[in-house]
């Protein structure tokens, strides 16, 4: 008995050695090569079983959704509004005197405007000049024009840093792009607050016209509609107070519209600007 | 004696009494030195995966701390998180410390429940004082049933016995007297012992020691030093937490390493570690093993057997070796008439517990006489007062054959008290060592019969002796060599059969020479004791319990090895453990095959002898190797004649052979054994409080077959712990591989950390605990006892079956429902593949997804919760076929019955209702990151909880079908 004992006291002690390469009996990490061979063999076809079942059931489930509207649109909805340009923290922070400081707010104007230039919506087949009046009837795959001059002094044409060299910082607002979705009514003046401090404060859109115009109204989809230009606002802070911290929320106003106390960008967004007049 | 400054007749004075016990301290033995509460406290709190989590929480605080400093907007989730942790920690931690004390207080009411007093004489008076209260120098007055309250020197005695056999394990009980006999205070007759009781007579003595001074006070501070070895299941739940800690921090370490690699942020990093820590940490298990344990214990305590250590619930489920005291355990501790001899025939009379008639034949006119002499020679009377009680239980003063003899004649001839009454006792000399018999003389009831009848009993061949005839069928032969060579080979019989024979005579003195008024003088023995006319013999033994030799083949069948350890006779003890079964009907000693081949006993090879009856004597001269030879070559142990020492000796033997060793005890010499024995069993009636302080178990009603019950207990909670495991370890990965995942694929987080912690705590507790209440697959008293360095509570197949099988599947299943929800809100899966960085920018407001749409921060975050919500969800669901596949492990569910357990039911319902109100009850509350869901998403894994279903029968209908085969090696757990 006593050496029996001897061996199970050295399985106890946990040989490691042995445990990972066990010459005697031809076992890593306590199996044979026929024995791994079975067992990942085994793994093998049980997984590529499961990525079968899996792809299917995801297959099944792609089948019940459309390939041009969402199931449901109760987490998107009522839309967010988003000011152009997009900064950490949304804060603006930036020195007359020095073109660096701004230069990151310019770019991201220039990027997202890229879109309305005249020369990408050239195409007839695509693009439509909508009339001015909201029109239901209009034609359903068409998308209406934005052009980029109406955005006047925040266009980028006539200023080509959206007045930021001038400490008149413009920034754009988009009402987020909601499939179907078509504001109610017409869309008021929007309207920023914060009065005493942001002084002066100019809109410019469609004719001049500070409001989202319901004339592109609803979006129709990535599918439907690739090139879809949404409707966008400029909105020119001329005098704003300088050295200072300036915090601005602006609201979009409509039946449809909601504000959350949760998301600050669902129907209004805030903004703050420092501008150093040195 | 005035050292003491006490007096003999009046006692101390109240006041100099308080003064000593102020100087002494209690007359209580302190109790064993027992941790510090705080200690305790503790060392539940870094117990287990308690350092782990406490990690987690340290790495959340810092990451909460960079992020602060860095301005980030959801820096307090971590905070929140890490306090979370610690306070998961710290409930699981006291829910520990109170069960264990819950515990413990059995304990501890257990032993308060007789409070002793002791007549003592103070102040000239007689006064019941509690034992506590006693010093040194007290005079105090026992008799018989008491319990000596303290170190006695006696200095009055009548008749005063004592039963010592707590302390020194001899049975006998001892007489004790004034007179100083022996130099040595164990062996002289004038000291009584603390808590050794006075079996009868009446003493009066001083006080001599108290407290931890007593001899056994002595002993047991002795004992107190042997250590407590460690559990089976404790060493089993540390090895399940070193592998489960393992793969939780090497896959966490793997996937730190992995996300730094993959150009993360060192904090972000972190923050994947947290989440695969907690991911992986099963953090109610521990909890719900400990409720399990506990519940087993309820309901082994109702089976008599009270746990006084959780752990030692299992321990008893895996002994594989019994050491069992006899008397009391395996017997009913209590003499009873087995066999009757007379007309030259032997009759075997009922031993059972609950006797109310004999029914042997009972015709014959010798069987008159003898019970006439069974009757009237005896000593013994029922106390008064016990009309309504069975006879077997009632309470009779007398010695332990007197007693046997008396039930036997009330239990035949009913009324015993009535026919002494009628038949006059006129003289009687009571039995003693010398002349080794007992003798009355008595009027007989007959009023005709004016004869005297004398009646004796005794020793059988002092009996014979003094006779010259003997009666067969009522009538009285001749005592001629052929009748007395019958007696011999019946006496033998009867003694071989480890019995103890009394032969009873008796005489009809002629009326001439003894008239009515003759003066019977027993000083003078004026009476005739010789020629007198033999009648019978009656055999007594302390029958075994009934339930015992069924209980000890139970115990065959489980793999058990059952050992008696005695101090009786070898004979006595053999045939015990053969009427039981210890020792097989057909298996033999090396003595038995010497006598029956005719050879000495030297020449038989000792590998043919299934039993073995060793001596006391033979063990004290045997080496180790000897003493472990005769544990592995015989598979029938009998221990005769030893002393407790001993005990310890033979647990260590056992104890070599890699076995789990449950020893039953009752004296205070006993608790070494108890202590070193991987489970004490002590006697709750029997034992002493030593004895019970010492052992893990005590059993109630001192009952050897409770012991099998209990085995049945715990290899059943060890089978439903492996399924408890199994359970909660498979959901570990459907919650790991969201992270995996997550940090991989750079999706949007499927579940969090907060709604993997409701899993884990909230929805999952009940059902786990359910399980224990899972009845056996099939008969667990069938199979060997499991091996400790074997069998493990988690083996390879445990693990890998939960986590790369059924855990893959369902995160598979979650993994559906989670794409389903983003699909059908705009995102389809191709579009969440890399969207992590964007999905998480905090001022990101207009991130397309499939249709074009966009979504701001909120709404992500809105609708990340609803993937948490319906992950969570998904894995409930299939939580719940988890649950069922779990009820067995071999068997198919149909087979098991789906209702049989209605406690899981509980669970399933408790699981789901538990998640329902996460969902809709506390959707709106931000915290917890759950909102309310459409209905159709709880059925979408369930095709998933159906395949597992399908599956896990698969599984077992091979197993069941393949034994042996490569499948069952490598899927059964």
């Amino acid at each position: 008995p006593s050496p029996m004992a001897r061996g199970k006291a050295k399985e106890g002690d946990g040989n490691w050695k042995k445990f990972i390469w066990n010459s005697e009996k031809k076992e890593f990490l306590g199996r044979t090569g026929g024995s791994w061979f079975k067992i990942l063999l085994f793994y093998l076809i049980f997984y590529g079983c499961l990525a079968g079942i899996f792809i299917g059931t995801i297959q099944v489930m792609l089948l019940t959704i459309s390939e041009y509207e969402p199931k449901y649109q109760d987490r998107v909805a009522p839309p967010g509004l988003t000011v152009v340009p997009q900064v950490l923290k949304t804060e603006v922070s930036f020195s007359i005197s020095d073109p660096k400081t701004y230069e990151e707010y310019v770019e991201g104007l220039n990027r997202f405007l890229k879109n309305y230039d005249n020369s990408q919506q050239t195409d007839e087949m695509i693009f439509d000049d909508c009339p001015g009046a909201f029109n239901n009837a209009q034609g359903q795959k068409k998308v209406c024009r934005f052009r980029r001059e109406w955005l006047e002094n925040c266009s980028g044409i006539l200023d080509s840093s959206y007045g930021y060299k001038d400490g008149k910082p413009c920034v754009v607002v988009k009402l987020n792009r909601i499939l179907g979705f078509k504001p109610k009514a017409i869309i008021p003046r929007k309207c920023c607050k914060n009065v005493d401090k942001i002084g002066t404060v100019e809109y410019y859109g469609l004719g001049g016209y500070a409001g989202f115009p319901l004339q592109y109204y609803p979006y129709y989809g990535k599918l439907l509609q690739p090139k879809y230009l949404q409707p966008l606002m400029a909105v020119q802070f001329t005098n704003l107070t300088y050295d200072t911290e300036v915090r601005v929320e602006c609201k979009v106003y409509g039946e449809n519209i909601h504000y959350s106390d949760k998301d600050r960008f669902q129907g209004r967004f805030e903004v703050k600007f420092d501008i150093k007049s040195s | 004696e005035e050292k003491y400054t006490t007096s003999i007749s009046k006692g101390l004075t109240s006041a100099r009494a308080a003064e000593i016990l102020a100087r002494d301290g209690p007359n209580a033995l302190t109790p064993p030195k027992s941790t510090p509460e705080i200690i305790k406290f503790l060392k539940q709190m870094v117990g287990g995966f308690s350092i782990l989590l406490w990690v987690g929480a340290l790495l959340c605080w810092i990451a909460f701390g960079i992020q602060t400093a860095q301005g980030v907007a959801s820096a307090f989730d971590n905070l929140y998180l890490g306090v979370v942790l610690a306070l998961v920690v710290i409930l699981t931690g006291i829910f520990a410390y109170y069960q264990e004390a819950k515990s413990t207080n059995i304990m501890a009411s257990f032993s308060k429940m007789i409070p002793q007093q002791a007549l003592v004489i103070r102040d000239g008076e007689k006064k019941e004082v509690p034992a506590e209260q006693l010093v040194v120098g007290d005079m105090v007055e026992i008799k018989g049933g008491d319990r000596i309250p303290a170190d006695i020197r006696l200095i009055f005695a009548q008749g005063c016995k004592v039963d010592n056999s707590s302390l020194t394990g001899e049975s006998e009980p001892q007489s004790r007297s004034c007179d100083f006999t022996h130099e040595n205070p164990l062996e002289t007759k004038n000291i009584a012992f603390y808590s050794t009781t006075c079996l009868e007579g009446t003493a009066t003595g001083m006080v001599i020691n108290t407290g931890d001074h007593t001899i056994i006070g002595r002993i047991a501070s002795l004992a107190s030093g042997v250590g407590n070895e460690k559990t089976p299941i404790a060493i089993e739940i540390e090895h399940f937490v070193h592998i489960v800690a393992g793969v939780a921090v090497s896959i966490g370490v793997l996937f730190f390493i992995i996300a730094v690699s993959m150009k993360y942020k060192v904090l972000d990093s972190i923050i994947f570690l947290i989440g695969i820590i907690v991911a992986n940490v099963p953090e109610g298990l521990l909890a719900t093993v400990t409720v399990s344990l506990s519940l087993t214990a309820k309901r082994m305590a109702k089976k008599n057997c009270l746990v006084k250590n959780l752990e030692a619930v299992e321990t008893l489920g895996s002994t594989s070796i019994i050491c069992s005291d006899k008397t009391g355990t395996l017997t009913q501790n209590r003499m009873t008439v087995a066999h009757l001899w007379f007309d030259d025939q032997i009759y075997s009379a009922d031993t059972s517990e609950e006797q109310t008639t004999q029914s042997f034949d009972q015709s014959s006119q010798s069987w008159a006489a003898l019970s006439k002499i069974v009757t009237l020679c005896n000593r013994a009377e029922f106390k008064p007062g016990q009309e309504n009680v069975p006879i077997m239980k009632r309470v009779v003063v007398g010695d332990a054959s007197e007693t046997a003899l008396l039930k036997f004649a009330e239990v035949i001839l009913g009324d015993v008290m009535g026919i002494r009454k009628r038949n006059r006792k006129l003289a009687e000399i009571p039995f003693n060592s010398t002349n080794k018999f007992q003798l009355s003389i008595h009027e007989t009831e007959d009023p005709n019969d004016k004869r005297f009848l004398l009646v004796m009993k005794g020793a059988p061949e002092r009996i014979l002796e003094r006779c010259s005839t003997i009666m067969i069928n009522g009538e009285e032969q001749p005592l001629d060599r052929e009748r007395a060579e019958a007696f011999q080979t019946a006496y033998m019989e009867l003694g071989g059969l480890g019995e103890r024979v009394l032969g009873f005579c008796h005489l009809y003195l002629p009326e001439d020479e003894f008239p009515d008024t003759y003066p019977f003088d027993t000083d003078s023995m004026n009476f005739p004791t010789s020629n007198l006319c033999f009648v019978g013999l009656l055999s007594m033994i302390d029958p075994p319990r009934s339930t015992v030799p069924d209980a000890v083949s139970k115990c065959r069948s489980a793999g058990i090895k059952v050992i008696m350890v005695t101090g009786d006779h070898p004979i006595t003890a053999k045939a015990i453990a053969k009427s039981v079964g210890i020792i097989s009907a057909n298996s033999e000693t090396v003595e038995d095959i010497a006598k029956r081949l005719n050879i000495p006993v030297e020449q038989v090879n000792k590998q043919d002898a299934r039993a073995a009856v060793i001596n006391g004597m033979e063990l004290k001269d045997m080496t180790t190797e000897q003493l472990d030879e005769i544990l592995i070559n015989h598979s029938e142990i009998v221990f005769a004649r030893t002393s407790p020492q001993q005990k310890l000796i033979i647990v260590e033997g056992c104890q070599r052979q890699d076995a789990v060793v449950a020893v039953t005890g009752d004296g205070v010499n006993d608790s070494p054994a108890l202590k070193k024995a991987d489970i004490g069993i002590a006697m709750g009636i029997a034992g002493s409080d030593a004895a019970k302080n010492a052992a893990d178990m005590i059993l109630l009603d001192d009952n050897f077959a409770s012991i099998v019950t209990g085995v049945e207990e715990g290899r059943l909670i060890f089978d439903n712990l492996k399924k408890t495991i199994a359970y909660t370890l498979t959901k570990n990965i459907a919650e790991l591989c969201p992270f995996l995942i997550y940090i991989i694929a750079s999706i949007p987080l499927p579940i969090g950390t907060i709604t993997i912690l409701f899993i884990d705590l909230g929805t999952d507790i009940i059902p786990s605990v359910a399980l224990a209440y899972e009845k056996a697959e099939s008969d667990i008293m069938n199979r060997r006892p499991r091996h400790k360095k074997k069998d493990r509570l988690v083996n390879e197949q445990l693990a890998v079956y939960s986590y790369l099988q059924i855990g893959i599947l369902q995160s598979v299943g979650a993994f559906l429902a989670y794409f389903t929800v983003y699909a059908e809100q705009g995102w389809l899966p191709n579009t969440l593949l890399g969207l992590r960085v964007n999905w998480e920018d905090d001022y990101y407001n207009d991130i397309e997804d499939s249709y074009g749409q966009e979504w701001t921060r909120y709404q992500r975050t809105y609708l990340q919760w609803s993937g948490y919500t319906a992950f969570f969800v998904s894995i409930t669901i299939q939580q719940v076929a988890d649950l069922i596949i779990r009820k067995t492990r071999r068997n198919s569910i149909f087979q098991q019955g789906l209702l049989r357990n209605k406690v899981i039911w509980v669970g399933i319902f408790s699981q789901i209702a538990i998640a329902l109100i996460l969902c809709y009850g506390l959707g709106s509350v931000t915290a917890l990151n759950f909102t309310p869901l459409r209905v159709q998403y709880w059925f979408v894994a369930m095709p998933y909880a159906i395949l597992i279903w399908v599956y896990d029968e698969i599984r077992k209908l091979f197993i069941r079908q393949y034994p042996g085969s490569w499948w069952d090696k490598n899927m059964y757990y």
